[in-house]
């Protein structure tokens, strides 16, 4: 066994200032807060000519424990971030496209989740009102968009499971503030235009156009799309999804709100269009609308004229609005950390933002790292073994779940719908999922991972919503179970009432929010 | 229904308060909303938390008054047992309004004293006179005008006080369980109180800054009135094991 290098780690460089560079610096300083002599040093270098894309308004409730750890307030975050509270998901037209076709994937886990699984009994009918209406409370302040908290609960505390929406070009340079700020991160603006390696492959230092040179033990690439580093430096291959994913192409427009006392909607809602879905996300100074749509099924005049289609239904089209388009290229690198370096954010993949993966894969990257952290560089290709596999079985896992909801339609009004469920577009690991859930609920046992992006919570939130129908085995099921669920089904609809009935609206609360603050305790 | 009307000294020249009997309907609380400049006089008689406000989320302090909702222990056969009444239940039934026409205007409004009418203190033949013969206010009128003024001066300066201890980290979330004579028992949530720990290691300066500005002082105040959580539970502990207070030289009724 050769010695390991002995060379500690113990300067981090991020390159790269959008969403994944400042969560990763976040992260990281806040994880190792020791700087100088016995310390680690952060840098972040992002260049003055490309401005960060701010990808992603759609966050996980993960989000909550990040911003925490990093050490912002919950108050600043949401005043400076013109955030709002998300509960979960909307979703219009996915099944059958008729007039009642709409189903909630809530952050709340259903009833005894954590005990039981009361999916087949749900199942056995009446089916009534919906299987996440039936076993999470959440559903009702999501329709009448309230709250998940009150102005008395703590800081990050919630009575319901809740993330955020957020003005992601407002929250890197809010991350930006706090990070060097308080955090002793180090912000320099410049541009790369050499990569240095060593003998090894390593990278030893960055050169930049000002002629500096910047060396690092750790550099982490959040270069967005260009991908310095993983891609042009290193040549790692994207492993492109479009074969799974259709959606390669999205128009985005931001819209007013009416009035200043319009509800602010407590999720996001994604509505199925003829070759895609449109994003409805309120915001507390506007609301972020767009169709994210497959080209290869829809021009881009057709899919604007949807997409105005759908504004013209809410009275929201008006001769003012700027409309944008953007491409989507949905895929993961082969590898994200090669030799010294780690890809997080868009430069490791994107996919497109049905679930918005985008921004919880940022935060999951950054623990990861930090938590792998290698003690000196010769343990450098350890850690980017474990990481490398977790991160590829998450990017797989995401696929698999974002697929599940084409997969699942039965809408027969376009190509698109139909195509989404051509076998040979369905990944083999979701297709062996689906066989084995038409007798068997989803349950903890079916994943792997400690650490789940979906767990069996979302599974079974999709799939009843989506109308999939499980029949299990009458002697797999017990009348213990059975008679638990009938309670639970009745304890969740008082719980929606009690709650419904003393939660403020979405709205209001933010608006107290900026006004007081929320206390730490 | 509670009618709050502005007080003029036209319309409510012959209005007169009927002081004799306690407001008996306004104090059916179990905590009342208390200001820092009444704690010297409280710490005589209650235990004061700090709980937060339902409206802001603020910390605001409150004189704890029972342990069921709408309990009073120091209502005694309709008569208030103590000797100080926080201000939050004199100045009933009295309270300050904003002027409508500065909330048209959108400014900052100036506050009218307003009267509950519903009350059974407004009388007409007994009780203390609102205005004078000529019109101007009387006495009892400038007591209680005098009264709500500190009352709101008060509670910006309490929100400036919890507002600071939260900040330094001395406001910490307290749970009490308390079993009575009888067996039942009562859990009290939503009370916090000062974190003696982070109090104990505050720095220096912090410190000298809450002195300073005379917080410190009203610390130990509300810190030394927590002895009276074991007398309010006396309290209700003599009431259910039926004995009745009956104070020296008192009928009663």
């Amino acid at each position: 066994m050769t010695p390991a290098e002995p060379r500690p780690v113990r300067k981090i460089l991020i390159v790269g200032g959008g969403t994944a560079g400042w969560i990763a610096a976040g992260v990281l300083a806040s994880r190792y807060p020791r700087r100088g002599e016995d310390g680690i040093s952060v840098t972040l270098v992002e260049s003055t000519q490309q401005p960060p894309i701010g990808v992603g308004e759609g966050t996980w409730p993960t989000i909550r424990a990040t911003l925490k750890q990093i050490g912002v307030t919950e108050t600043d975050f949401l005043r400076e971030c013109d955030a709002s509270f998300k509960q979960g998901s909307q979703f219009v037209k996915w099944a059958d496209a008729s007039d009642a076709d709409t189903y909630w994937h809530p952050f709340t886990l259903p009833a005894d989740y954590a005990d039981r699984n009361l999916a087949p009994y749900w199942l056995e009918g009446p089916r009534q009102p919906g299987f996440a209406p039936s076993l999470c409370f959440q559903t009702e302040l999501c329709s009448h968009a309230l709250a998940p908290k009150q102005i008395t609960t703590p800081e990050f505390a919630g009575l319901a499971n809740y993330a955020y929406h957020l003005d992601a070009g407002k929250f890197g340079p809010f991350l930006q503030k706090h990070c060097v700020g308080k955090l002793g991160v180090t912000h320099v603006y410049d541009e790369i235009v050499q990569v240095q390696s060593d003998d090894r492959g390593h990278i030893s230092h960055l050169v930049t156009k000002s002629g500096n040179l910047l060396a690092a033990d750790l550099f982490i690439d959040c270069s967005g799309f260009s991908a310095l580093l993983i891609g042009k430096h290193f040549g790692v291959p994207f492993l492109s999804q479009k074969d799974v994913l259709f959606i390669d192409k999205a128009w985005a427009v931001q819209i007013p709100y009416r009035d200043a006392a319009a509800a602010i909607a407590s999720a996001t809602i994604s509505t199925a269009q003829s070759s895609g879905w449109v994003w409805d996300i309120g915001l507390t100074t506007r609301r972020g609308v767009g169709y994210v749509f497959s080209s290869n099924y829809v021009s881009d005049d057709n899919a604007l004229e949807e997409l105005k289609t759908y504004l013209a239904a809410r009275g929201d089209l008006s001769p003012e609005l700027t409309f944008r388009n953007i491409g989507i290229n949905s895929g993961y690198r082969q590898e994200f950390w090669v030799g010294n370096c780690v890809a997080v954010g868009l430069s490791a993949g994107f996919l497109e933002p049905l679930e918005a993966s985008a921004i919880v894969m940022i935060e999951l990257s950054a623990k990861s790292i930090a938590n792998l952290l290698p003690g000196c560089r010769g343990d450098m290709q350890h850690a980017a073994r474990i990481f490398n596999d977790t991160f590829r079985y998450r990017w797989e896992r995401i696929v698999d779940f974002l697929k599940l909801h084409y997969v699942l339609s039965r809408r027969t009004d376009s190509s698109f719908w139909i195509d989404n469920r051509g076998s040979a577009s369905i990944p083999d690991s979701l297709r062996e999922g689906l066989q084995f859930w038409q007798h068997h609920c989803p349950w903890h046992e079916d994943f792997q991972h400690r650490e789940e992006v979906f767990s069996a919570a979302s599974y079974q939130y999709v799939l009843y919503g989506m109308g999939f129908r499980t029949e299990t085995a009458p002697w797999l099921l017990s009348d213990s179970d059975r008679n638990r669920a009938r309670e639970a089904m009745s304890e969740t609809a008082r719980h929606a009432r009690a709650l419904g009935a003393s939660l403020p609206g979405n709205r209001d609360l933010l608006a107290r929010i900026r006004r007081y603050g929320l206390q730490k305790i | 229904m509670v009618n709050l009307v502005a007080l003029n000294n036209q319309t409510h020249r012959n209005v007169r308060i009927a002081t004799m009997r306690s407001s008996v309907e306004y104090a059916a609380v179990n905590a009342v909303s208390v200001i820092p400049r009444e704690f010297q006089r409280l710490v005589a008689h209650y235990p004061i938390f700090y709980t937060k406000s339902t409206e802001t989320g603020q910390f605001e302090p409150a004189a704890l008054l029972g342990f069921a909702r709408h309990e009073n222990l120091f209502l005694m056969d309709g008569r208030w047992d103590a000797a100080y009444v926080p201000l939050q239940i004199q100045r009933q039934p009295f309270s300050l309004i904003p002027r409508p026409g500065d909330v048209a205007q959108g400014k900052r409004p100036a506050l009218d004293v307003a009267l509950d009418l519903s009350s059974p203190h407004v009388q007409t033949q007994e009780g203390e006179r609102l205005f004078l013969d000529d019109g101007q206010p009387s006495k009892f009128l400038q007591t209680i005008t005098s009264m709500l003024s500190a009352l709101v001066s008060g509670s910006t300066e309490a929100y400036t006080f919890t507002g600071r201890l939260a900040e330094f980290d001395l406001i910490e979330p307290v749970r009490i369980d308390i079993e009575f004579v009888d067996g039942s028992d009562t859990k009290l949530q939503g009370l916090y109180w000062i974190a003696a720990a982070a109090l104990k290691a505050l720095p220096a300066a912090q410190l000298a800054e809450l002195r300073d500005r005379e917080f410190l002082e009203w610390m130990y105040f509300q810190m030394a009135s927590l002895a009276h959580v074991s007398a309010l539970v006396a309290r209700k502990n003599r009431l259910l094991s039926g004995v009745t207070a009956v104070r020296p030289g008192e009928d009663r009724k």
